[in-house]
């Protein structure tokens, strides 16, 4: 009994020391983002009947679409249309979770945690639609980089590798991080400017939210950005060479 | 309806991970808890595990409903629209075309009546003039004969008062002689005389 009781609080209760909300409280936080995404989403799904879209939640879900679109063709190439549904959740959760910081003391992008789980999605999905569009073996080889003299490929082959790997492993963390630091380094400024005008009761921090709108809408799409070249860089052997007529063309 | 019986199957395996790491990750934040901030903690990353694989099953939750029930009918709705534009742009040139080529006919059809009309009128003209020609020889014709009847008709007179005149002179001149000579002269043989004079007057002028 005691056992669960313990479990329970720490579900509840964020640890010492820890950034961020709770178990439960980032479940919370995280109902509230998938409530949100899904009533703006059930709005803009009323107007799709029209003819024309009048309806301003489809207006600008179509806008969000088409600029995902847009960045997915530009970035990836024309087979980048494939990934818009994943670079577009990935867009409204974080974007969402973002949005979330604006009017609470916390958010789930505030919490280093669910950032990594972002982060290894975007990852594994990367590693995942390489391997697809290469074979595993092909895929890994990428990992090994140029084809080298049997002598150097000795020494320098494993070390490529193992940095290629290091790399990938770290794609997540500056994923993660760079999201956690930017939303949560936004709460401790404003936490901190508010502390220096306490005496004065002057939320100074509250200067600060053009910046923290600005931090919402610039971190989600840096989390998009990167993961559409991640995936460009990934996917790009499998259309770009035989599509291209300058390329097929050449001898 | 046999899009929903489509999505389900792809779905629920998705749902069942997905909640079952959302479960994982709970127990894993209720029961790591130490074990993590020892391992993570010293490392310096303020992180939890359990966070992280409830994290991910959320996204696997999620995204498929997404992409199912908002993206995709959005992706219709826009490829719908741009059908129906693609189909009245075609149209309205087809209907472009086709005014094109009705507007040529009925140029073609105009001229052609035109041309109908114009013969028509230039028949119809010379048909006219035919017949004004035919009016006037007739008439002309008919001008003739009625002049030749008048001259005809004329002379007639003419005859009839010259002969009423020489009656009446020769009346008058019996008269004229019988006062003159106070005798009543026997008419016939007087009148025989003044027919004579007359037509010897006459033979002289």
């Amino acid at each position: 009994m005691e056992f669960i009781g313990k479990s329970a609080i720490t579900l509840v209760a964020a640890s010492d020391g820890h950034h961020g909300p709770s178990f439960i409280g980032l479940m919370i936080y995280v109902a509230l983002i998938v409530l949100a995404i899904f009533l703006f989403l059930g709005q803009a799904k009323k107007g799709m009947g029209e003819r024309v879209f009048k309806n301003p939640f489809t207006q600008r879900f179509e806008q969000l679409y088409l600029f995902i679109e847009n960045l997915c063709v530009g970035i990836i190439g024309s087979h980048g249309r494939k990934y818009v549904p994943m670079i577009l959740t990935f867009w409204l959760i974080i974007f969402f979770g973002n949005a979330t910081a604006l009017f609470f003391s916390t958010s789930p992008t505030a919490d280093l945690s669910f950032n990594l789980g972002m982060a290894l999605i975007s990852i594994g999905y990367v590693q995942w639609e390489g391997m697809k569009a290469n074979g595993a073996g092909g895929h890994f080889k990428h990992f090994a980089g140029p084809s080298l003299p049997i002598v150097l490929a000795i020494f320098v082959t494993p070390l490529i590798f193992l940095i290629e790997i290091i790399s990938e492993v770290m794609k997540n963390l500056s994923l993660s991080l760079r999201l956690f630091g930017n939303i949560d380094g936004g709460h401790q400024a404003v936490e901190a400017m508010n502390a220096l005008g306490a005496d004065f009761y002057v939320p100074i921090g509250m200067f600060l939210m053009p910046i923290k709108v600005l931090t919402v809408i610039v971190q989600a799409l840096i989390f998009c950005l990167l993961t559409c070249v991640y995936l460009s860089l990934v996917t790009h052997h499998e259309e770009d060479h035989s599509h291209d007529p300058e390329l097929a063309a050449a001898p | 309806m046999s899009k929903e019986k489509a999505f389900w199957p792809k779905f629920l395996p998705k749902l069942v991970i997905g909640a079952g790491m959302m479960v994982g990750g709970m127990w894993i934040s209720a029961n790591t808890a130490d074990l993590q901030a020892t391992l993570l903690e010293a490392l310096g990353l303020p992180l939890d595990l359990g966070k992280t694989l409830a994290a991910i099953g959320v996204f696997l939750i999620v995204s498929p409903a997404i992409d199912f029930f908002y993206l995709q009918p959005l992706k219709e709705a826009i490829d719908d629209r741009s059908e129906n534009l693609e189909k009245t742009f075609t149209e309205a040139e087809q209907l472009r075309s086709e005014m094109a080529e009705m507007k040529s006919g009925y140029e073609k059809q105009l001229a052609s009546t035109e041309a109908q009309a114009r013969e028509q009128i230039q028949a119809q003209i010379k048909e006219a003039q035919d017949l004004r020609k035919t009016l006037m020889s007739e008439a002309s014709a008919a001008a003739d004969d009625l002049l030749a009847k008048a001259n005809d008709e004329i002379t007639a007179e003419k005859l009839k008062a010259l002969t009423e005149l020489r009656v009446h002179v020769a009346t008058l001149s019996i008269q004229a002689a019988e006062k003159i000579v106070g005798e009543n002269m026997d008419s016939d043989k007087n009148r025989k005389l003044v027919d004579d004079f007359i037509t010897s007057v006459e033979a002289k002028n």
